[in-house]
């Protein structure tokens, strides 16, 4: 679902949007393990499925395709994910401005009321040219968290 | 078992090692280095850390990620490893500045405690490629020191 390298890696899941949110799950992975065996995800793999949730939640905002990056994230971390559990993201955007554009997110233990996680991310966005706006949005690309 | 990985490795004064104690760290591929008295956290560049492929960029993600694990090992290095009682420091917050684009190359990432007091440290990491003086991102953290 996600053509961005690092994101397939994480092996995230795009489930939908509800209202204004958008959610994504990243399944448990054993890869993803803080300590072998334990079933906790590492808080890395966290703060990287944040960040491109965020930044999917941003390019989910224009109709053409927009190189995405990420001038700064914050993630304040509540608790320990669940063990064994998939994480899911809620992320909407706050607003858009010329240049920039406002994203806030939770994070969630899959089945859970309260947030692991919250983060507030910035955005700046830019067109691409023509040809790799189209190749792109006919793959229905997702792009962001690329430093710029 | 960090503490156990980096008790071996403070009695050497430079190393170049895997940071193989967890499986996301391992599959990362980052490696902890010491040379001239500098702690350095490494992520090798490879395919799976790309964010963006026009042009090649790395994923804003992954260099965060990298910047939490070298403010990480930098604390507990800094801790004195003998004291066993020591909970593991837990990550509170992170503040990431993304400065420039990461290249497809070997990212490198260095930490320093602004603080350490009885309950939280306050720590400083910063992240680049070739040049050092040219940061590609840079984290304030902060972590919890007791349970």
């Amino acid at each position: 679902m996600f053509l961005i390298p690092h994101a397939r890696r994480l092996g995230l899941r795009l489930l939908g949007k509800e209202g204004d949110n958008l959610m994504i799950e990243m399944p448990f992975n054993p890869e993803l393990e803080v300590t072998a065996g334990s079933g906790i995800i590492a808080n890395g793999a966290i703060t990287a499925f944040l960040d491109t949730a965020l930044g999917a939640a941003a390019y989910d905002q224009f109709e053409t395709y927009k190189k995405i990056v990420t001038l700064d994230l914050r993630v304040d971390y509540f608790e320990k994910p669940e063990a064994f559990s998939s994480v899911i993201v809620k992320t909407r955007c706050l607003k858009i401005t010329e240049q920039a554009v406002f994203v806030q997110g939770d994070a969630f233990s899959k089945d859970a009321i309260t947030p692991i996680a919250h983060a507030v991310a910035v955005f700046s966005y830019e067109a691409m040219t023509t040809s790799v706006d189209d190749t792109l949005k006919s793959l229905d690309g997702i792009s962001s968290g690329d430093a710029g | 078992m960090i503490q156990d990985f980096l008790i071996k490795l403070k009695k050497r004064e430079e190393f170049d090692q895997n940071l193989d104690i967890s499986p996301y760290a391992k599959m990362m591929g980052f490696r902890l280095m010491r040379e001239g008295g500098e702690l350095t956290t490494v992520m090798k560049f490879n395919a799976d850390l790309v964010g963006s492929p026009f042009p090649p960029a790395l994923h804003g993600g992954t260099i965060a990620s990298l910047l939490e694990m070298a403010a990480l090992m930098q604390l507990i290095w800094t801790i004195d490893l003998a004291e066993n009682s020591t909970p593991f420091p837990k990550t509170i917050d992170v503040t990431i500045d993304y400065l420039r684009s990461g290249k497809p190359v070997d990212t490198y990432a260095r930490a320093k405690v602004f603080r350490r007091g009885r309950r939280f440290a306050t720590l400083h990491s910063e992240a680049w490629q070739i040049d050092q003086k040219k940061p590609i991102a840079a984290a304030m953290l902060h972590f919890q020191m007791i349970d």
